[in-house]
C-alpha cells in the first residue's frame, strides 16, 4: 500500500511563526517523497487544527502525520488523539519540535528557517517506517499508598479513605503529623496548629480504609502504573501497639537521656519516649542502637551501660541487680578487673573512659547484700558437683542454682574463693567483700564440702556414685613453675609466690625475711613484693628479665609498688641462688638485653655475656609462672590435657573428654583474669543446663559458632561536649598504707560517683535496664522485638514527604550555636508551644543554656539560606508570614511593650488574608527594617549593647547602617529537601530538580505527576509552600490516584522491545542487560523472548544485540536510521 | 575555517536531555542552531551504528547525553552507554574519525542552562576541529 503523508506546520501565533517562515517550511515539505498535503496553521493543537487534521486523514485517505510545532512531551498525545478518532493507529504520527528545539533558541529567521526544514524532513523521512501499534490494557489494583503523614499526606490518605479505596499511609517517624505538629500556631488565621492538626491525626487513626504503618519506612518499590510491589520496613518500637495506654510512667524511671528531636534538641527525652502527648499512635518507642562497645566488651557480657546509668541516678540496688544477671561478684570486680570494658568506651573520644570498674565498685559498697532476699527458685531434682570455689566455680554454683539445680561446691582449702582468696592480698581486695559475696551465694541454698581435694580422696566415681549429674572443674592453677636453677629447691628461704600469698592469706603473717628478691614481672610477683613489706621487709626488690614496658603486671599496680618504696631490677634474669648455711645469702643474677621477639610477640631476653652480679638477700620468691596441680591426672585417665597441660575442652560448651565433666577458668586457659573465669562459667552453666536437659551440644556449640556478630551503630558522639576530668579514688596514704593490710583505694564519694557516671555516652541509647518494663502496668514492653518486612501491591503511590529545614551553623555571622539566644524558626515554635521545653512561655537562655528570663526585644531575620547565592537561590515561601506570625504571637505573650524587628527584604504577602495580616502585625507596632542583616555579634561598642546581642544590618529605606542590640534573634532558616531525598527518589523512580526538591512533570500544568506514571508526589516534598497550598495538592494528588483506581484499568504504551525469533542467535547477552529481568530464554526453541508485562522499554537489549534482533517498538533500527537519512539529505539540499 | 558551520547530531534521552532541551526552549536560552536531536528513550538504546553512521554520513561530531549516572529511568541504562561509548571512542580512529568527535554528557531535565552551554561549547570545539573529511576521503 504506497504511503500517503499528511504534513502540519503550527504558527503556535507568533512563538514559532515569529522565527520560522512556516509557509516556506509548508512548501519544503510538500516536495517530499510521499507527502501529499502540507498545511500551515495557527494554532493545531486547538480544537480547529486537530478537526483539520480528522478531516484531512478521512478525505485524503492519509496513513502518515507530521506535525511540526512544539515539543511531543506536550502534545504528542494530543495529535495521537486527533488521528485516533480519525481512524488512524496513533502510532502513524510523528511529531517535530519547532519551537522548544528552534524558533525559541535561534536568533536568525534564515537559520532558524533551515533548521526547521531539517528537523521536518527527520520526522517525514521517520514516519515512513512507523508500524501500528496497539495500547496495552493493564488492570489497576483498588489500593493506594501514600508515603509521608504530615498534613499533605494525612489529607491525601483520608481523602482516598474517604473515597471508599483502601490506602496504605506509610510515616518514617513514630508519630503522623509532621512539621506541622511542631508549630504552636498557624498563620493567617492564627489556628492552634494541634487544634486543627489533632483532629485529621484522630480521623486518620480512625478511618477504617487507611492502614497506618507508623515507624516505617519504605525499602523497594517494582512493577508499573496500576501495579507496584512495595517492601517496606516496620522498625521496632518495643512497645506493642494496642496494649500502650500512653501513660508515661516508662519515660520517668529511663535513667537515659537524649536530646529530643522533635523539641528540635532544646529540652530531652528520656529513650523511651513519645514525641508530644497527642502523638498518634499513642504508643511509646524505645529508641535502641546496638549494645554498647562496653557491654560488648565484657567476657561475662554484662549490661555496663545499664548499671552506669543507674548508678548516675542513684539506683545502687538496681545497679547491682542488674550486674548480678551476669556476675555475683560485683565487689570483687570492681577491686581487681583490668577492666576491658575502659579501652571500648567511647567516652575516649572526648576525653577519658568512664571510671567503670570503679563504679561497680561503689555501687556494692553501697549495697548491704545481707538486706538482699534471694529470689524463689523452682527446684530441679538433678544435682551438680562444681569443684574448685574460685571465681568460675562460683559463677557455675551461683547461675544454676538460680536454675534450680541442687548444686554442691567442693573445696580442697577449708575456706571458699580459690585465687580471690589465697591469690589476692587483703590491700586489693578485703575478706569480707569477699565474705558478703560468697555468703550471698550460698544463702540460695547451695551446698558446700571444704577441706576435699578432688583427686586424692574425691574421684569423678565418687561424684556418680552421690548421683551427680554433671561436673564443674573449676580447680584453677594454684602451683609454681619452676626457675630451674641452682638453689631453687631446699634452700631455707625460698618459697614461690602462689604459696607464700596463700600462707599469708590464710593468716600466717610470718615476715619472709629482711631482704627479699622477688622473681617475675606480673601481678603475682608484684603482690607478693607489697606483701612482704607490709609483713616487715626492710627491702623488697622485684627482677624482672624484660624492660619495664613489657612487664605484664597492671600498670597502676606497679605505680602502687613503686609508691611504697619496692625496688625494680629490669633487664635482669636469673643465675642461681647463692646458700650459706642451707639458707639464702644472696641472688646472683646476669643482665640482659633484648633481642628479636619470641613467640609471644615479646622481644626474648638474651644475657649480656660477663655481666653477672649478686643481690645480697635473704628470702627469695619466684613468680615466674603458674601451672595446674595435676598429679591426679593418671588416676583419671579418661580426662584428656591439652599439650600445655591445661585441661582439654571443647571451646564454647566447655565440655572436656568426658561427656558429664565441664571445665573453666586457670585450669583450662592457664592463668587469666576473674572476669574470663566467670565468662567461662557462664558458658559452661548453659551448656551444662542442656546436657541434662539431652540436647546436643555439638548442635548447640555450632549454633554458637554461626551467630552473628553484634553490630556497631551506636548513638552519635555530640559535636559540643564539654571536657571533663575522670573521676580518681581516693586513696590511703602511702605511709599508712605501706604497712598495714587496709585496702588501699578508698572508692568514690556519692556526688563524685554520679558525676563520673553522668559522664556515660549512652552508646546503645536504651540501656536495657528494664525499668520501664518493670513500672508498665499494661505490659506493653517487648524488648526482643524484631524489625519485620512487609509487602503489600498498590495500584499507585502518593509521595509527600515533606522537607528538612536548614542548619544555620555554617552562616557563622548569625552566631548559632555560639550565642544561645540565636534560635531557628522550629526552635522558636517549640518555644511558643504549650507542649514544648518552656510550656508556651517565651524565655531567653542563660550561659548555661537554661531558660531563665523574658526577652524585651527580638529581631527576626528573613532570608537565611533562601534568596542567597551561596546556599539556596529560591525562596523559601512560607518565612515572611511566619515571621509576621512570630511577630504578633511576641507581642502577644510577652505585652505590646516588647519590640521586634523584622529584617527583611522583600514582604511576600500573597494569599488569602495574607495582606491583611500584614497589616494587621504593623498596626501591632512591629518594626520593619528592609535590609538583610550582615552579622550577629555581642561585641558591645556603646552601653545600651552590653549584654545584648546586635543586629548589625543597612536600613536601605534610609540609606545608613545600623546597630540594632536586642535579647533575641529568630533566623527565617531555608526549607529544603530532605537529606535522603535523592535516595528516596531512586527508590520510587522520582528524580530531583536542581534546587533538590522532587521534579514534576511540568511546573506549570503537572506539578503532581513525575516522569514514572501512577507515582505522583505532593506537598512541600516538591516545593516550599505553606499549610493551604499543600493541603491542596495533597487532594490533587488524591484525586489522580483514586481516578487510577476507580477507573480500573489504565492503557500502557506499547513502547517496549521485541526479538525477531528469525534472527536471534541465542546469545542471551541481552537477558543480563534487562534491568527489570524481562527477558527469558526458550531453551526449546534457542531464543530470547521478551516478556511485554515488564518490559519498559529502555532499549539496553537493543542497544547491544549483535544480530540488531533485540528492538524497541516505536524506535527500531529503521526508524532512527531514516531519522538520521532525514537530517542528512535535507541538510545537503538545505544547508545548516 | 571562518565559514565552516559544524554539523552535531545528538542522541538524547527523553527523559532527562530531551526535558533540559525543552527547558532550555522554554527558557529561551540562545544556543547555535548547530545541532539537531534525535529523541531515544534512554541513552542505553543508543547503538553505536547510529553514532557510527552519522559520521559516515557526514555529521561533524555526535552528542551521545542521558541521565545523570543514579538518576536513570530505567534504572541504569546510562551505565550501558558509558561503556559502550567509552569502547566506541577507542575504535573510532580506526574507521579514520577523531574520537574528540563523539562526546558523551549526563544533562538532567533540569538543566536547561547546561544543555545549551553543552551545544555552545561544542560548536566551539569542533569549528576548531574542522569538518568532517569521510564525504571527501572515503567511498562508501
Amino acid at each position: 500500500m504506497s504511503i500517503r503523508l499528511g504534513f502540519y506546520v503550527c504558527h503556535c501565533g507568533i512563538n514559532i511563526a515569529g522565527k520560522v517562515r512556516v509557509e516556506e517550511v509548508a512548501a519544503f515539505a510538500r516536495k517530499l517523497k510521499n507527502v501529499v498535503i502540507a498545511r500551515d496553521y495557527k494554532f493545531m493543537c486547538s480544537d480547529p487544527g486537530q478537526e483539520m487534521i480528522e478531516k484531512d486523514i478521512k478525505e485524503l485517505n492519509l496513513n502518515r502525520v507530521v506535525v511540526a510545532s512544539c515539543s511531543p512531551r506536550l502534545h504528542e498525545k494530543t495529535f495521537q488523539g486527533a488521528c485516533r478518532r480519525a481512524g488512524l493507529n496513533p502510532y502513524f504520527f510523528q511529531m517535530a519540535s519547532v519551537r522548544e528545539q528552534v524558533s525559541w533558541v535561534t536568533k536568525d529567521e534564515d537559520e532558524a528557517t533551515r533548521k526547521a526544514k531539517t528537523l521536518v524532513a527527520a520526522a517525514i523521512n521517520r514516519v515512513n517506517y512507523h508500524e501500528s501499534l496497539y495500547d496495552r490494557e493493564a488492570v489497576v489494583h483498588p489500593d493506594i499508598m501514600v508515603v509521608g503523614a504530615g498534613i499533605t499526606g494525612m489529607q491525601a490518605a483520608l481523602d482516598i479513605g474517604n473515597g471508599g479505596h483502601k490506602v496504605y499511609l506509610v510515616e518514617k517517624s513514630t508519630t503522623i503529623g509532621g512539621h506541622m505538629l511542631q508549630f504552636d500556631k498557624t498563620f493567617p488565621t492564627l489556628d492552634c496548629a494541634a487544634c486543627i492538626g489533632t483532629p485529621k491525626m484522630v480521623e486518620v487513626a480512625q478511618n477504617p480504609n487507611i492502614e497506618l504503618l507508623s515507624y516505617s519506612e519504605v525499602k523497594e518499590v517494582s512493577g508499573f502504573i496500576g501495579n507496584y510491589t512495595v517492601t517496606i520496613r516496620r522498625k521496632p518500637r518495643y512497645v506493642t501497639e494496642g496494649l500502650c495506654t500512653g501513660c508515661g510512667e516508662c519515660a520517668n524511671v529511663c535513667p537515659v537521656s537524649v536530646p529530643s528531636e522533635w523539641d528540635e534538641g532544646l529540652i530531652n527525652r528520656a529513650a523511651i519516649y513519645r514525641s508530644f502527648p497527642q502523638a498518634v499512635p499513642i504508643t511509646f518507642c524505645i529508641d535502641k542502637k546496638d549494645r554498647a562497645p562496653c557491654a560488648i566488651a565484657c567476657p561475662a557480657g554484662i549490661n555496663v551501660q545499664g548499671y552506669v546509668q543507674f548508678i548516675s541516678q542513684g539506683k545502687y540496688l538496681e545497679a547491682i541487680r542488674l550486674i548480678m544477671e551476669r556476675l555475683p561478684l560485683p565487689g570483687v570486680l570492681g577491686r581487681v578487673c583490668p577492666h576491658p570494658c575502659e579501652s571500648q568506651c567511647r567516652r575516649l573520644e572526648v576525653d577519658e573512659a568512664i571510671a567503670i570498674r570503679d563504679l561497680k565498685r561503689f555501687a556494692a559498697d553501697h549495697v548491704n547484700l545481707k538486706e538482699l532476699d534471694p529470689p524463689e527458685i523452682e527446684e530441679r531434682a538433678e544435682k551438680v558437683a562444681v569443684v574448685g570455689s574460685g571465681p568460675s566455680g562460683l559463677t557455675v554454683a551461683y547461675y544454676l542454682r538460680l536454675k534450680g539445680y541442687q548444686v554442691t561446691i567442693f573445696e580442697a582449702l577449708d575456706v571458699l574463693g580459690g585465687m580471690l582468696r589465697v591469690g589476692i592480698p587483703d590491700f586489693r581486695l578485703p575478706q569480707k567483700v569477699l565474705d558478703q559475696e560468697i555468703d550471698y551465694i550460698l544463702r540460695l541454698g547451695v551446698k558446700t564440702r571444704t577441706g576435699v581435694r578432688f583427686g586424692s580422696g574425691l574421684t569423678f566415681n565418687d561424684l556418680k556414685k552421690e548421683g551427680f549429674s554433671a561436673v564443674f572443674l573449676g580447680i584453677g592453677a594454684h602451683d609454681s613453675l619452676d626457675m630451674h636453677i641452682p638453689g631453687e629447691k631446699d634452700t631455707q628461704g625460698v618459697m614461690d609466690a602462689v604459696r607464700f600469698l596463700r600462707e599469708v592469706n590464710l593468716g600466717d603473717k610470718t615476715c619472709p625475711g629482711s631482704r627479699v628478691v622477688v622473681i617475675g614481672g606480673g601481678n603475682v610477683a608484684i603482690d607478693a613484693a607489697r606483701v612482704a613489706k607490709r609483713l616487715g621487709a626492710r627491702e623488697a626488690t622485684v627482677v624482672y628479665r624484660r624492660s619495664e614496658q613489657e612487664m605484664p603486671a597492671y600498670p597502676e599496680e606497679v605505680k602502687g609498688a613503686k609508691e611504697e618504696d619496692i625496688r625494680f631490677s629490669f633487664l635482669t634474669a636469673p643465675v642461681k641462688i647463692i646458700e650459706k648455711a642451707g639458707k639464702v645469702d644472696g641472688f646472683e643474677c646476669i643482665r640482659t638485653e633484648l633481642g628479636p621477639p619470641d613467640a609471644s610477640g615479646r622481644r626474648r631476653p638474651v644475657p649480656v655475656a660477663g655481666s653477672e652480679f649478686v643481690i645480697p638477700c635473704d628470702a627469695v620468691i619466684p613468680a615466674i609462672g603458674q601451672k595446674i596441680h595435676a598429679s591426679w591426672a593418671n588416676r583419671e585417665p579418661d580426662l584428656k590435657w591439652s599439650p600445655r597441660n591445661t585441661l582439654k575442652i571443647t571451646p564454647r560448651t566447655m565440655q572436656t573428654s568426658i561427656p558429664y565433666v565441664f571445665a573453666g577458668g586457670d585450669a583450662v586457659t592457664g592463668p587469666a583474669t576473674v572476669i574470663e573465669a566467670v565468662a567461662a562459667g557462664h558458658k559452661a552453666v548453659e551448656a551444662i543446663h542442656r546436657y541434662i536437659n539431652g540436647e546436643d551440644l555439638d548442635l548447640y556449640a555450632k549454633q554458637l559458632e554461626a551467630r552473628e556478630q553484634p553490630g556497631r551503630d551506636w548513638q552519635k558522639i555530640p559535636d559540643e561536649l564539654f571536657r571533663e576530668y575522670r573521676a580518681c579514688q581516693q586513696h590511703l596514704d602511702v605511709k599508712i598504707s605501706a604497712t598495714s593490710f587496709d585496702e588501699v583505694e578508698l572508692g568514690f564519694s556519692e556526688s563524685e560517683a554520679q558525676r563520673e557516671a553522668r559522664r556515660c555516652l549512652n552508646c546503645g541509647l536504651c540501656c536495657e535496664c528494664m525499668e520501664c518494663v518493670r513500672v508498665c502496668e499494661a505490659k506493653a514492653i517487648d524488648h526482643s522485638m524484631k524489625e519485620e518486612v512487609v509487602e503489600v501491591k498498590v495500584g499507585s503511590i502518593i509521595i509527600a514527604t515533606g522537607y528538612d529545614t536548614m542548619d544555620p551553623t555554617p552562616m557563622k555571622q548569625f552566631g548559632y550555636g555560639k550565642y544561645p539566644n540565636v534560635f531557628t524558626a522550629l526552635e522558636f515554635e517549640r518555644l511558643s508551644n504549650a507542649t514544648g521545653p518552656t510550656g508556651g512561655e517565651i524565655l531567653i537562655r542563660d550561659k548555661n543554656l537554661k531558660f531563665t528570663r523574658i526577652p524585651k526585644s527580638v529581631a527576626i531575620l528573613h532570608c537565611i539560606g533562601s534568596r542567597d547565592v551561596n546556599y539556596h537561590k529560591y525562596c523559601s515561601r512560607v518565612c515572611c508570614m511566619y515571621a509576621l506570625k512570630y511577630a504578633h504571637l511576641i507581642h502577644e505573650k510577652l505585652g505590646h511593650d516588647a519590640q521586634v524587628f523584622n529584617f527583611y527584604i522583600d514582604m511576600r504577602c500573597f494569599g488569602k488574608g495574607y495582606e491583611e495580616f500584614y497589616e494587621r502585625c504593623q498596626k501591632e507596632g512591629t518594626n520593619f527594617i528592609r535590609g538583610k542583616v550582615a552579622e550577629i555579634t555581642d561585641q558591645a561598642i556603646r552601653a545600651e549593647e552590653q549584654g545584648k546581642l546586635i543586629a548589625i544590618a543597612e536600613d536601605t529605606l534610609l540609606g545608613r547602617n545600623i546597630r540594632l542590640p536586642v535579647d533575641m534573634v529568630i533566623l527565617c532558616n531555608a526549607i529544603q529537601a530532605r537529606s535522603n531525598a535523592q535516595e528516596v527518589g531512586r527508590i520510587f523512580g522520582v528524580n530531583q530538580g536542581a534546587d533538590g526538591f522532587f521534579l514534576e512533570e511540568h511546573p506549570k500544568l503537572g506539578p503532581l505527576n513525575t516522569a514514572t506514571d501512577g507515582v505522583f508526589i505532593a506537598g512541600v516534598c516538591q516545593g516550599p509552600k505553606d499549610i493551604p497550598d499543600s493541603v491542596c495538592q495533597a487532594s490533587g494528588a488524591a484525586v489522580k490516584a483514586l481516578a487510577l483506581a476507580t477507573l480500573g484499568k489504565v492503557d500502557i504504551a506499547p513502547i517496549v522491545s521485541w526479538i525477531d525469533p528469525d534472527i536471534c542467535a541465542g546469545c542471551q547477552t541481552c537477558i543480563g542487560l534487562c534491568p527489570y529481568s524481562a527477558i527469558e530464554y526458550n531453551a526449546r526453541m534457542g531464543i530470547s523472548v521478551v516478556n511485554e508485562a515488564l518490559c519498559k522499554g529502555c532499549g539496553s537489549c537493543a542497544g547491544f544485540c549483535p544480530s540488531g534482533a533485540a528492538q524497541v517498538k516505536h524506535f527500531n533500527q529503521k526508524q532512527i536510521f531514516a531519522e538520521l537519512e532525514g537530517i542528512i539529505d535535507s541538510l545537503n539540499s538545505v544547508g545548516i | 575555517m571562518g565559514d565552516f558551520e559544524p554539523t552535531i547530531i545528538a542522541f538524547v534521552c527523553n527523559w532527562c536531555t530531551y526535558t533540559a532541551a525543552d527547558l532550555a526552549g522554554t527558557s529561551r536560552l540562545g544556543y547555535p542552531s548547530n545541532v539537531r536531536l534525535i529523541r531515544v528513550m534512554c541513552t542505553g538504546m543508543v547503538d553505536p551504528k547510529y553514532v557510527i553512521k552519522a559520521f559516515l554520513e557526514g555529521a561533524d561530531a555526535v552528542l551521545v547525553s542521558g541521565c545523570h549516572p543514579g538518576d536513570c529511568h530505567y534504572i541504569n541504562g546510562n551505565y550501558k552507554a558509558r561503556r559502550r561509548i567509552k569502547l566506541l571512542k577507542e575504535i573510532l580512529p580506526q574507521f579514520g574519525f577523531d574520537d574528540e568527535r563523539l562526546r558523551l554528557t549526563w544533562i538532567g531535565a533540569s538543566d536547561g542552562i547546561q544543555f545549551a552551554d553543552t551545544i555552545r561549547e561544542m560548536v566551539t570545539q569542533i569549528k576548531n576541529l574542522g569538518p568532517n573529511e569521510a564525504k571527501a576521503k572515503m567511498v562508501i
